[in-house]
């Protein structure tokens, strides 16, 4: 679905309003929107609300071979996913180029910056290393997905827990949370992103746009700082021209917001760790909050299945005997072949030579079904007969090779399983001939 | 065989998201999911069907990029909507489902149902009905267990899933994993369908608090 | 049926004890509501109103737009192909407005209309088999509001269709209110889209949204709502 296009009115009136030093929802212009995280229930997955903006970070580990250049590391992917659900415009499937872009100031901004230590996840140099996945979707897009995507990513890996790996000689046992309490990663620093809106090239600039505010901007700068004032990623795009002071402006204005919402982030984690310990439930089912009145809760309730029992055996009763399933099931029709498991033998091969050719080399397919056809007669019974009368016709007129043979001698006699053996006697006489021929013979007969 | 069996609690919140038409959180004890719905709006060329609205799932695991048990999934519950939707009303357009696991401790599959069903709800898709799905599994001694939770589901033999419409308690959907023998189907079917009754009243409930402020104003 | 007036009913429902309570011989069905043989079945979920004579319909939540005959809306300007304007009214298909639909428009005198303008106008055809057709003049050939809403200084907004619904009905105090301490003028679209215009940027702001936020709100809520912005915007 295409997005809604923005009318020349709300552009101008927009960008008339950023001039005046006012924006849409009330805020200056060095504000953030209220920011929330909440934890899930399981470890490293937490989602976050950048006022209406709402994104989903989980983090998982797998154990895999390391790269061959650096042996001892394990590595760190991070995956952003701009999920249909989060704005019409958004198509599943191949991410689009500003999806890729964010994806890669994400990957800049947490792989290259060192904030996860890399060393500490290899298990056997050379063969064993942790993998760890960070998968971001986006639920809802109403601006600057960039800065709640970086925040939800840092703070899962933080919030994460692998299990931890014991190394004895060559043996590694990887123990489940029940055995040994999972093992934090170890995060150096926690970079966090905060995204420029310019205006009117770059004389006016909004910290946190809005979707509206995004799409009148001229640029963007993304500056990934961390606690320690260490600029991590610099990124500025949209084709405006910048003064040094301005970069200077943005980045000081970056530390004091970045300061802020570090320990929002910290608070949270401490918040849910305590929960954790004190042994509550926690998990989004907890946090949706009951006063609402988009919100409905029910307890646990009880269902009786007395009466769903009676009415079941009452229906299975009613349904009557089922048919016993056919303990062999074959499918019999022409051009088909079961090695082993043939049909009855109408080559008339003779029963004394059969015994002495079981184990002659000239044995083939046929030869061997026929075998079988001996040793299990009553087993033939019905399949056969149906089938037979049916194909024969069939066989005959195209003159093919059918591998699945002739009841050209099922025709003649009345009972086939009872002359099974006879059968192979009387076609014996025939067998000194090529084998193909045979066939056609049989076929024609 | 037990004759009280409880189902987890469960919990829903609509219209949570700003951008979808209609969105829903379902919750059926600690498996969440969030489901989103577009719709009816614009339809691409490829995909318009000249008397019917053409409906889309999809479906997004939480780790990994999406697969071939994705697809099925996403079938599943396009069959089970379009049985209940009125397409007719809204031709050629498409309405778009798209789910979202949050988190998956069992029963995931009816989760997705009734979350898929509040969500459309909330957006004013028009309906023939409701839908409410229920999932129990079979243990090995023949036991039945409503709404189970993951590890029950992995200890179980089989694992049924039954999507029920909320006029007359007809089976829409079946989804099952695992040997049964047909007594077991019809006794989880029976059980099931009792159940799903509860998840119907849920659902008139939460739409009854929703509106309750509007109930009040005006009278 | 009488007895669910004023009940929420959800999809499914079935109402037929209509015909025995109705004098006329003709029960109107509006959106939510759907005739299943001899019966009526509920598509929608939300309460079911009466209007009389005999006019039911269903009060839902909804956001998006299904576009229906003589309802006024606003929409943008897209495209300019030709003889007609293709305007995106947020339904399925964009709307296409011709040149000649405006007050004093001929073929030699065209009106006034860029991509990306508002239109304020009249669906004259709106069906769900068809592409949305609409006017921007009234039967009698008068513009009577309708037209291209001037670029300057105004800010328009999407909201619920319910939002819409309830500033439309004459019970309803917000424009009322916020008229009295604050001189503004609007344009309401059916399709979930106001348009404000006040003095300032900044009351335009307020406005905004305060109407934006009065959607859950009963009459008396909205009253100290609006004193409170009020308050907040003298002390600017």
């Amino acid at each position: 679905m295409k997005e809604v296009p923005m009318s020349t009115c709300e552009r101008e009136f927009i960008l008339s309003a950023i001039r005046d030093r006012k924006r849409i929802d009330g805020r200056q212009t060095y504000d953030y929107r209220r920011l929330k995280v909440a934890f899930g229930m399981e470890r490293g997955c937490c989602i976050v609300e950048l006022g209406d903006t709402k994104v989903l970070a989980q983090v998982s580990g797998k154990i895999e071979q390391p790269k061959k250049n650096r042996p001892t590391e394990g590595s760190i992917i991070i995956n952003l996913e701009l999920s249909p659900m989060a704005s019409p415009a958004f198509e599943p499937g191949r991410p689009t180029e500003s999806g890729i872009e964010m994806n890669r100031i994400l990957e800049r901004n947490i792989r290259d910056s060192r904030a996860v230590d890399t060393e500490s996840l290899c298990i056997v140099a050379g063969e064993k290393v942790w993998c760890i996945r960070a998968d971001i979707h986006v639920l809802n897009d109403e601006g600057n997905i960039m800065d709640a995507a970086s925040i939800a990513a840092i703070t899962a890996l933080s919030h994460f827990r692998r299990p931890d790996v014991s190394v004895m000689g060559e043996e590694v046992t990887v123990h489940s949370p029940e055995d040994r309490d999972p093992v934090p990663l170890s995060v150096h620093h926690m970079p966090v992103c905060v995204t420029f809106a310019f205006f009117d090239q770059g004389e006016f600039l909004l910290v946190d746009p809005t979707r509206s505010e995004e799409r009148v901007m001229n640029g963007r700068m993304v500056v990934g700082m961390n606690m320690h004032r260490e600029i991590c990623t610099l990124m500025m795009s949209g084709g405006m021209l910048l003064v040094k002071e301005q970069v200077l402006r943005c980045s000081q204005i970056a530390t004091v917001k970045v300061a802020e919402i570090i320990e929002l982030i910290q608070k949270a984690l401490d918040k849910d760790a305590q929960a954790r310990q004190a042994g509550e439930k926690c998990g989004f089912a907890e946090s949706v909050p009951s006063n609402k009145i988009t919100t409905n809760k029910k307890e646990p309730t009880s269902v009786d299945t007395t009466a769903a029992a009676q009415h079941a055996s009452q229906v299975i009763q009613e349904a009557g005997p089922v048919d016993k399933p056919v303990s062999n099931m074959l499918v019999q029709a022409p051009g088909t072949v079961q090695i082993g498991e043939g049909l009855v033998n109408t080559w008339q091969v003779d029963d004394e030579d059969m015994e002495s050719e079981e184990d002659s080399t000239k044995k083939t397919a046929t030869n061997g079904r026929e075998a079988v056809a001996v040793s299990k007669p009553t087993e033939r019974k019905r399949p056969v007969k149906t089938v037979s009368h049916a194909e024969d016709s069939g066989s005959e007129e195209e003159e093919k090779v059918v591998l699945y043979q002739g009841d050209v001698e099922m025709k003649s006699t009345e009972e086939p399983d009872a002359t099974t053996l006879k059968q192979p006697t009387s076609s014996n006489s025939d067998k000194p001939a090529k084998k193909k021929g045979k066939k056609k013979k049989a076929a024609q007969k | 065989m037990a004759t009280e069996q409880t189902l987890r609690s469960f919990g829903c919140e609509q219209n949570l998201l700003s951008r979808p038409d209609g969105s829903a959180n379902f919750t059926q004890g600690d498996t969440t999911v969030l489901a989103a719905v577009y719709g009816p709006g614009e339809v691409k060329m490829s995909e318009e069907i000249i008397d019917k609205a053409t409906l889309r799932v999809i479906f997004k695991p939480k780790v990994g990029l999406p697969g071939c048990a994705e697809k099925f999934q996403e079938r599943v519950l396009r069959n089970t909507c379009e049985s209940v939707v009125l397409a007719t009303l809204h031709p050629r357009s498409a309405i778009n489902i798209i789910l979202q696991i949050i988190q998956d401790s069992g029963s995931l599959l009816s989760c997705c149902v009734n979350a898929a069903c509040v969500a459309l709800m909330d957006a004013a898709v028009p309906m023939k009905c409701l839908v409410s799905a229920v999932t129990c599994a079979l243990t090995e001694e023949g036991q039945i267990v409503l709404d189970p939770d993951s590890k029950q589901e992995k200890e179980s033999s089989a694992v049924l899933t039954f999507a029920f419409d909320s006029r007359e308690n007809n089976v829409i959907t079946c989804s099952t994993k695992g040997c049964y023998t047909p007594e077991q189907y019809q006794e989880s079917l029976s059980a099931c369908r009792e159940a799903s009754k509860n998840i119907s009243s849920f659902f008139r409930q939460a739409v009854e608090k929703r509106m309750s402020k509007e109930l009040k104003v005006k009278t | 049926m009488a007895d669910s007036v004023g009940k929420v009913v959800i999809p499914g429902d079935v109402l037929s004890e209509f015909r025995a309570s109705e004098k006329t011989s003709k029960v109107a069905l509006g959106p939510g509501l759907r005739q299943d043989g001899e019966e009526v079945l509920v598509t929608k979920s939300g309460i079911l109103r009466h209007k009389e004579p005999n006019l039911y319909w269903i009060d839902c939540h909804q956001r998006r737009y299904i576009p229906a005959k003589g309802e006024d809306v606003i929409g943008i300007v897209t495209v300019k192909s030709g003889d007609v304007y293709r305007v995106d009214i947020g339904a399925t298909q964009p709307a296409t407005l011709s040149y000649l639909a405006f007050e004093g428009a001929t073929k030699r005198n065209r009106p006034n209309v860029k991509v990306g303008d508002l239109v304020f106008a009249k669906l004259l055809v709106a069906n769900k088999d068809m592409e949305p057709e609409l006017v921007c003049i009234d039967s009698g050939g008068h513009s009577s509001g309708y037209g291209v809403i001037p670029a300057n200084g105004g800010f328009m907004f999407h909201t619920s269709l319910n939002l819409v619904r309830k500033m439309l009905s004459p019970n309803c105090d917000i424009l009322k209110f916020l008229g009295k301490n604050v001189p503004f003028e609007t344009a309401v679209g059916v399709n979930g889209r106001i348009w404000v215009k006040a003095k300032t940027v900044k009351d335009t702001i307020v406005v905004a949204n305060a109407i934006a936020s009065s959607e859950h709100m009963t009459n008396a809520q909205i009253r100290t709502m609006i004193r409170q912005l009020l308050d907040k915007l003298s002390g600017f």
